[in-house]
Order: C-alpha cells, then structure tokens, then sequence
C-alpha cells in the first residue's frame, strides 16, 4: 500500500493553529477597543475634568478666603476694594466652567450639571446684592451677609465641586478596575492561546515525524531491496562471463587446438609444394586465428589473471592489453602495498577500471590516461583520470556504465565520485574498504 | 511634525549640546573684590532654630549713588535677631564709594544703623530734591529714609504716611503710575505670618523645615501714591490692586503694550503671577492670565521669586524673566507682537540649564558691553537640610550667567568668567553698577545668613559703552520709566529707566549701553515720563552723559 501523505495533518494543523490565532485576535481587538474606550472615555476625560474642578474648587477657596478677609474687615479697606480681585476669580471661575462642562464625564447626571450652574448663579447673584450694598455704604449689612447667605453658597458650591471630584474618583477607580479586568482577560486569553498552538504544533509535528519515520523506514528497505537485487544482477552477469570464458577457453580453445594439430599433421602428409599443402595450411592459420581470437574474448570476459594472481597484476595486465588494443598511453602510479584482494573485490574494482578507461577512449578525446593507486590495509583508493572533454556542465542522465560503477562501488560497501577537472577533464576516484580476506577468491 | 520642524529642533539642539559652559572665554572677568573694597557684610536672619519663613528670605542690596558725587555707593539690608532671643545688634549698611576702589562704612554716620527685620529696598528721589532716598521693605513695618542730602538720612516713616501699613513686605519699587511727576510707591508682600501663627513644617516629619507658602494666607501688594508734598496716599484699593490673595516676592516695572504708561508685574509664589495694566486713570486692571504670563507653559502657578523685564532681543518688545522654584524651571517670558507672552525658557537654553536652580535675584543687563543684554540669576535654597531630602539639589548654588547671542538663544558662562563668581552660594539680592567708573557693569550679591559679594567687572575684548543719566524735570527727577532708544550702526534696541526691580535689591539707575567696537551711539532718543520726547546724536563710546530733560546733553558726567 502507497504511503499516506502527511499533507493532510499538517493542513490540520495550520488551520487549527490559524483559528486558534484568529479567534484570539479577533477577542484581543475587541478588549483593546474598550481599553480604548475606557481610557480615551472615561479615565483621561475623567482626569482632564478633574483639573478644571480642581481649578474651580481652588478659585471657590479663594474667594473663601477673600470673603473672610472683608467679613473680619482683616485689611484697612472698603468692602467695594476686593471688586477686582472677585471680577479676575469670577472671570477664571467662567472660564474653567466652560471648560469643564464641556470635558463633563458621562457619570454626571442633568440634575448635578444643573444644580452647579443654579448655585453658581446663586453665588453671582448674592456677590452682586453684597456690592450694591457695599456701595451703598451698608458695609455692616454686607458683612452680615458674607457670613451668612454668601459664605453657606459658597460652602455650597465647595461641598458640590468636592462630591463632583469624588465621583469622578470613584468612575475613574471603576474604570481602572474594569480596565485591570480587561487586562487579565487579555492575558487568559494569551495562555489559551499559547497552549492551543502548543497543542497544535505538538500533535502536528509528531504525526509529520511518524509519518517521516515510517517513510523512511521504507525507503530504506527498498533501497536494500534494490541494492541486492543490483549485486545479484552483476553476480550472475560475473558468473556469466566467467563460465563462458571459461568455456570459450576450455571448449572452443581445445576443439581449435585439436583442429589445428590435426591439419598440422595432414598438411606434413602432403608432398613438398603441393597445392593442397598450401591449403591445409591456410585453413590451419585461420583456426589458429580464431583460437586467439576464442582465447582473447574470454580473457577479456573474465581475465583468468585476476583468480590466478589478484587485483595489482590483474590492473598492471589489463593497462597493457589496453594499450594495446587502443594505442593509448596510461601513465600508472601506485602507492603502498597491496595487500592480496580476491576476487569479491577485485572484480568490482577491476570493472570499475575497465569501465572508466573505456570512457576514456570512447568520450575524452585524449590519447593519455593517469591511473593511480593506494593501497593500504584498510581500504584501497583508485583514480583515473583523463585531461579530456570533461563531463558534461549540465549531467544528462547517467549512463548504464556509470550507474554499473556507482552499484558496483556501492556492493563494496565503499563510495565512488566523478569530479570534473578544474582544467578540464574527468577524475574517477573510487574507495572501498579491505575487510580480512580469506585466500583467494 | 513636518521635518522641517524637526530640523529646526535639532538645530535647536546642537548648539545647546555644544555650549553648555565650554566654548569661547566671554570677553569679560569677574574679580571678588570685597575684602579689598572694605565690605565686611553678613546678613543675619536672626535663625536660631524655629525656622521661621522670614529667615530664608533675604536680604537684598543696592547701587546708588547716595550723595550725588558721580561714584555708585553700595547698601546691604539686613534683618535683625529675632525678640527673646537676642545675641547681637545688626543693622543694614551703607558703603560711601571712596573713588578708589574701596568703600567706608558710614551707616552711623549717615543715620542708617536703625534695627528693623529688613528684607528688600527700593531706591527713588520721591521728593525730587536730587538726592536718592530709601525705602526699606521689613517683616513688620517698613521704613522710608529721606535724604537729607548732607550725607545723613532721616526716618520719615510717620510723617510720609507709612506707618501703620504692617506686613511681609518684600520686593517694592519706585514709578511714576500717574505720571504726576512724583515717584509713587509699589510694595510686595509675602503671606500673613506672624510669630505665634507660625506652622510646623517638616521633610521628615520630625525634624521642624522652612514652610513653603501653601501654608500661609496671602497678601496684597501695597500702591502708595505720593502726593507730591511728602506724604503718601494709600490707594491699594482705588487702583485696583488689591488681592489678598497674592504672594508675591518680586515686582519690576515695564510697559508691556508700549502705551508709555508704566505696568507692573509681580512675580508671586505658588500663585498665579499678576500683570497689572496701567488704565491711564489711576487704575489697574490685572490681565496676567488672559496674557499668558500667570502660570507656566503647563498651567501649573509656579513659585515666582524674582523679576525683571527688559527689550532682551533689541525688538521693541518686553521679554521677562521670573525665577522659580528647582525642578519647575525658570520662565523666560518673550513678548509677541498681538500683545501675548510665551514662555520660551526652554528654547532658550534657560529651561534646562536651571532645572536644579532655586533662583532668587536676577537682572537683564550686558557685562560684555556688546549690545545684547545678558541675563544673571542668583541662587540658594531655602533650606539647609533640603540635601537630606533630595540628592540632586543643594542648600548652596552656583549662579547663572546667560550670555544672549542674539538669536534668541542663551549660553551659561559663570564658570568662564571667574571660580569665585562661579562658587556655590546661598544668594538672594543681587544688583548690577559700575562702582569703578569704568565703563562696565560690575556685580553685588547678597546671601542668606551669609556674606555680601562684590565682582569687579574687568572687560578685555575691547568693548566700551556710553553711560547714561537721565534727570526729569518735569517728570520725576529720577526719570522712573523712560525710554531710551538708541542707534549705533546696526545696532539699535531700547532701554527702560527703573527703581528697584529683580528681587529685594535695586541697581544703579544710569543707563549703560553696549556698544561692542562702535565708536558712537549714532542717535538717542528719550521718551521721558511726562510725554516729552527728545533726541540726540553722535554719543562717544567710553563717555558718560547726563541727559536733564528739556535742557539737554552734558558729557563728562553723570
């Protein structure tokens, strides 16, 4: 069964965790919008009115004090002297009543606004009788009335601003308790935010990881899968050739022996000069051509120098017949001792290099090749490189060699890379490890 | 903020960043001179622990040049001990000029060694006789000292109708109100204090600190209007000044609408500052709030100490400066030309600069001789112990002195200009003359329970100025409230003729113009009291003149 897609859990997931920021966010803004409110509404309102009943509460104590100054008589002057200083606090008075009156909070009622205006005007009207009495020289008239009518207006009006600051106060205390009410709700909601998108988070990613874990599991099964069946693949095709050269060395190769020798002896039948002579022997020259030929194809197929002798003389031979054959000139470098590598390895590694210097010829365009060797006892290291056309900027799909090679390299337990020269050119550079080899083979 | 704005306040700034008290030297020293001049003076506020309010308020000083020989006499008022606890018998002083850069004490002499709880005193010729008499601003009752002209003084207190007028007086000054030709009166008081209704104020809660003046009642200035025959008419009431809710510590003269009827501004402490506006019918009317010179900028009555208005930025227009409180900011009040004032102090490099300043005395006046005036303010906290409550702020302070560059933008030099000069002190009265006849304007300051001090001025940039005396004739002889506008080159501004003004001191009343290197004052024009108007030309620089209204220009003196 196809692995199920993780797509699903994680689209899960993103939309939980999208809900849970939305719907938090839409909470949020509507508590900021009465925070908002409050504070713009309510508390700075609140404040600014305060000031100006401040502001009231002050000049209506300084008229206190001037109306005690002229009902003690405490300065030598006419009752009608303090005019000016009631016209500058009456003037103040005004304007901060405007002020406030317009900065009134919601918490006043009409009645409180109106008994403020009704004893204010009260207060004026009284002030104005005190100075027409005043002018009229009924200074003890007047007096009498300061400390009775005007000073309990007064006292009033000073009770009034005092229970208007109050209730101010107290809307704005409420306010402030509301708004620390809000605060806390926001802060709730912050935590069930927080644990809904851990929550989500958490469950999604774990789904992804098993999901990922499962997956990988099955990749790497497959990839074990297929690597076996590559190394039984490239066993069979070893087996393969091995058995026809073997085959091909030992059947065909005794068949033309024996042909050979027994024209051999028919053609020293015939007398000197004869023309059949001269047949026998042509027909004998080609046998022997063809054994050579028999004797080549299965030396190429499976170079009996590698069982007999190993890897190091297995390269060494197969550099010169290759040489040979293709007039090309391979410069050879090893390093290190070579251990004895039977043939699980050597075979790999002697197709790798077969497959490699084939390339050369085929695509590098160059007549000369470097092969280099290290050996040492835990691995053993092989480089051929050509100063040729070099791969490709933009690979094409691997070819079937490479991907031979890249299996083979890969059967070795080991790793193999083909680098592009930075002056143009192609390294092969492949590793694999010498485990304890058992004798040959 | 448009960014051109912001700029211009960035601008703003960087100079502020810059100045501060480094910079170029400002072409002038000031030298203490006291001992060398012969002043021994130390005020005594009678403190003997009670801390009562009066103590922390004086005493303020004076130029004058009592017996009109042309050299600036030095007064220093002092107070005295306080009743049951008396340890020593102190007077205020009077210091004759010996022309030589010395002084003599000649209180005795000239009849000045009177006790008295003396805090303020106001200069004026009420009698225009051609000597300068005295006015002594007490706790209790103040008293007026005439000048006899022979050197001695006599008390008139009784006989002038004085008496009986008790209270905490403070700053007063000498102005023609009514412009009759005779110097009335103007006296600031304090608050209803007495020594039984005395209240316990603390910072700690036990140990007894000197109140602030929310815990008294106020009191109303006092206007006495002379007669012209030696005596004075109370008209308080009359002129509309009465407010018994003022506390008011400073006043000082100006016509603020240029209308040439003189104004008075009061500086009041914890309370709303009070303009009072010359009707030109022997009545006031009060306009500081609808003017914009009641309340700081945030509309908070700050706590108003000293006081002085002058044509700072040569436009014609009065600015005025009013010390405060530490921690509110002295108010540098710029005239606009719809007749408002804003507080510019911050912009000016002045808000700042005296955050931490309790400012008492202060002056325009133009030490460097360049035709710009200057700006110093005397400072001193009121209480000794006021460290304990608060680290930034101490009992002693050093002084401000702001040179004016012109453009509206001032500059903190009192640490360029001299390390005594500079020193912290408890300072109180401060006033401006030129005891040396040299041309520039030297410096008196008074401290609280402490010593006098005076700065000799010595200019070396090369700048000179021409000295001017006005004598009234018609208007009073002290020529209170003239204008003198005057031209050199590029240069032109005004200057007013005043009595006493900044805080409880006065200064000499010539006029001293700066004239930088100019050679002349180009052209004069005086604006005398009475509605005369005349003009002169081609003034020397270096040259003293006196100007006698009607009769004209006599250099060579004053």
């Amino acid at each position: 069964m196809p692995p199920r897609t993780p797509t699903l859990i994680q689209l899960l997931g993103l939309l939980v965790t999208l809900a849970a920021v939305g719907t938090f966010s839409f909470f949020t803004l509507r508590q900021v919008e009465d925070l908002r409110r409050l504070g713009s509404d309510i508390v700075d309102r609140n404040r600014r009115d305060s000031l100006q009943l401040i502001r009231i509460q002050d000049d209506v104590a300084q008229l206190g004090l001037a109306l005690r100054d002229m009902a003690e008589g405490a300065e030598p002057y006419p009752l009608e002297a303090y005019r000016p200083q009631f016209q500058r606090l009456r003037e103040d008075l005004q304007n901060a009543l405007e002020l406030e009156a317009r900065l009134m909070p919601a918490t006043r009622t009409e009645a409180q606004q109106k008994l403020l205006e009704t004893v204010f005007a009260r207060f004026w009207s009284e002030v104005d009788e005190l100075w027409q009495l005043a002018a009229e020289g009924k200074t003890d008239a007047a007096r009498a009335m300061i400390r009775t009518r005007i000073e309990a207006e007064r006292a009033t009006l000073a009770t009034l601003i005092s229970r208007l600051l109050i209730q101010n106060n107290e809307a704005e205390a409420a306010a402030v308790e509301e708004i620390q009410a809000i605060h806390a709700k926001v802060e709730r909601n912050l935590y069930v935010l927080l644990v809904a998108v851990l929550a989500a988070i958490t469950i999604t990613g774990s789904l992804v990881i098993w999901h990922d874990r499962r997956m990988f599991a099955q990749v790497s099964h497959l990839s074990e899968q297929r690597k076996e069946l590559a190394g039984q693949v490239i066993r069979v095709q070893e087996e393969l050739f091995r058995t026809l050269a073997r085959e091909l060395h030992d059947e065909f190769g005794q068949v033309l022996t024996a042909v050979g020798m027994m024209l051999l002896r028919v053609e020293r039948r015939l007398p000197e000069g004869a023309r059949e002579r001269e047949d026998l022997r042509e027909v004998r020259e080609i046998a022997n051509q063809t054994l050579d030929r028999v004797r080549s194809m299965s030396q190429m197929l499976h170079p009996p120098v590698l069982d007999d002798y190993g890897l190091e003389r297995s390269i060494e031979w197969y550099i010169g017949q290759y040489e040979k054959q293709t007039g090309m000139k391979v410069h050879y470098e090893k390093t290190g001792v070579a251990p004895w590598i039977g043939d699980a390895v050597a075979i790999h590694m002697y197709r790798i290099l077969q497959e490699s210097l084939n390339n050369v010829v085929r695509h590098a365009g160059v007549k000369e090749a470097w092969v280099r060797v290290r050996y040492s006892p835990e691995k053993i290291e092989m480089e051929v490189e050509d100063h040729g056309v070099g791969l490709p900027e933009k690979p094409q799909e691997s070819g079937l060699g490479m991907i031979g090679m890249r299996e083979r390299a890969e059967l070795l337990g080991g790793r193999i890379e083909f680098r592009r020269r930075p002056g143009g050119g192609t390294v092969v550079f492949v590793q694999a490890p010498l485990r304890a080899q058992g004798g040959k083979g | 903020m448009l960014r051109r704005d912001f700029l211009k306040g960035l601008g703003g700034i960087w100079p502020a960043l810059c100045a501060g008290q480094h910079g170029a030297r400002p072409g002038f020293r000031l030298t203490d001179v006291t001992a060398q001049a012969g002043i021994h003076f130390v005020h005594n506020s009678g403190a003997f622990g009670k801390k009562y309010l009066p103590e922390t308020m004086g005493s303020g000083c004076a130029f004058f040049d009592y017996d009109n020989d042309g050299w600036q006499d030095i007064l220093l008022v002092n107070a005295m001990d306080w009743p049951g606890h008396k340890r020593q018998r102190t007077t205020l002083k009077l210091y004759r000029n010996n022309r030589n850069g010395t002084f003599t004490d000649v209180t005795r002499a000239a009849g000045l060694d009177v006790e008295m709880y003396g805090l303020g005193v106001a200069i004026g010729d009420y009698n225009n006789d051609g000597f300068p008499d005295l006015f002594i601003s007490c706790l209790g009752q103040s008293r007026l000292f005439r000048n006899t002209g022979k050197g001695t003084f006599v008390d008139v207190t009784r006989t002038s109708g004085l008496w009986g007028f008790d209270g905490f007086s403070t700053s007063a000054m000498w102005f023609d109100y009514d412009r009759d030709g005779f110097l009335d009166l103007f006296v600031t008081n304090y608050v209803r204090w007495t020594q039984e209704g005395d209240i316990f104020c603390s910072f700690d809660g036990n140990s007894k600190a000197y109140c602030t003046p929310e815990a008294y009642r106020g009191a109303t200035c006092w206007l006495f209007r002379n007669r012209g025959d030696g005596t004075f008419e109370d008209v308080t009431a009359k002129a509309g000044v009465l407010d018994t809710t003022s506390k008011s510590l400073g006043v000082t003269l100006l016509d603020f609408n240029n209308d040439g009827w003189p104004d008075v501004f009061v500086a009041n402490d914890t309370q709303p500052n009070k303009l009072y506006t010359n009707l030109r019918n022997g009545r006031f009317l009060e306009q500081a709030v609808r003017i914009g010179l009641a309340f700081s900028e945030d509309g908070r009555a700050r706590a108003g100490m000293g006081v002085d208005a002058a044509d700072v930025d040569n436009s014609g227009l009065v600015s005025i400066i009013v010390t405060n409180f530490d921690n509110e900011m002295m108010g540098l009040y710029r005239g606009t030309r719809d007749g408002q004032f804003v507080d510019r102090a911050p912009q000016a490099g002045i808000g700042q600069a005296t955050r931490h300043s309790l400012g008492f005395g202060c002056f325009f006046f133009d030490p460097d001789l360049d035709g710009m005036l200057d700006l110093l303010i005397v400072n001193g906290h009121i209480d000794e112990s006021i460290s304990r409550a608060r680290r930034n702020v101490t009992h002693a302070q050093p002084p401000h002195l702001f040179m004016n560059d012109g453009k509206g933008y001032f500059r903190d030099v009192s640490r360029l200009v001299g390390e005594a000069f500079a020193a912290p002190k408890v300072a109180r009265g401060a006033a401006y003359g030129d005891f040396d006849n040299d041309g520039d304007l030297d410096i008196l300051i008074t401290t609280n329970n402490g010593p006098a001090y005076l700065y000799r001025n010595d200019v070396e940039n090369g700048n000179r100025s021409v000295r001017i005396r006005l004598v009234g004739t018609r208007s009073n002889r002290d020529a209170v409230g003239a204008v003198v506008k005057f031209q050199a080159g590029d240069l032109s501004g005004s200057r007013m003729v005043k009595s006493a003004t900044g805080y409880l001191s006065q200064s000499e009343m010539p006029i001293t113009i700066g004239l930088g290197r100019r050679e002349q004052l180009d052209r004069v024009e005086v604006f005398w009291p009475s509605g005369r108007t005349e003009e002169y030309k081609g003034l020397r620089a270096g040259e003293r003149y006196r100007i006698e209204e009607g009769k004209g220009l006599t250099a060579g003196r004053l």
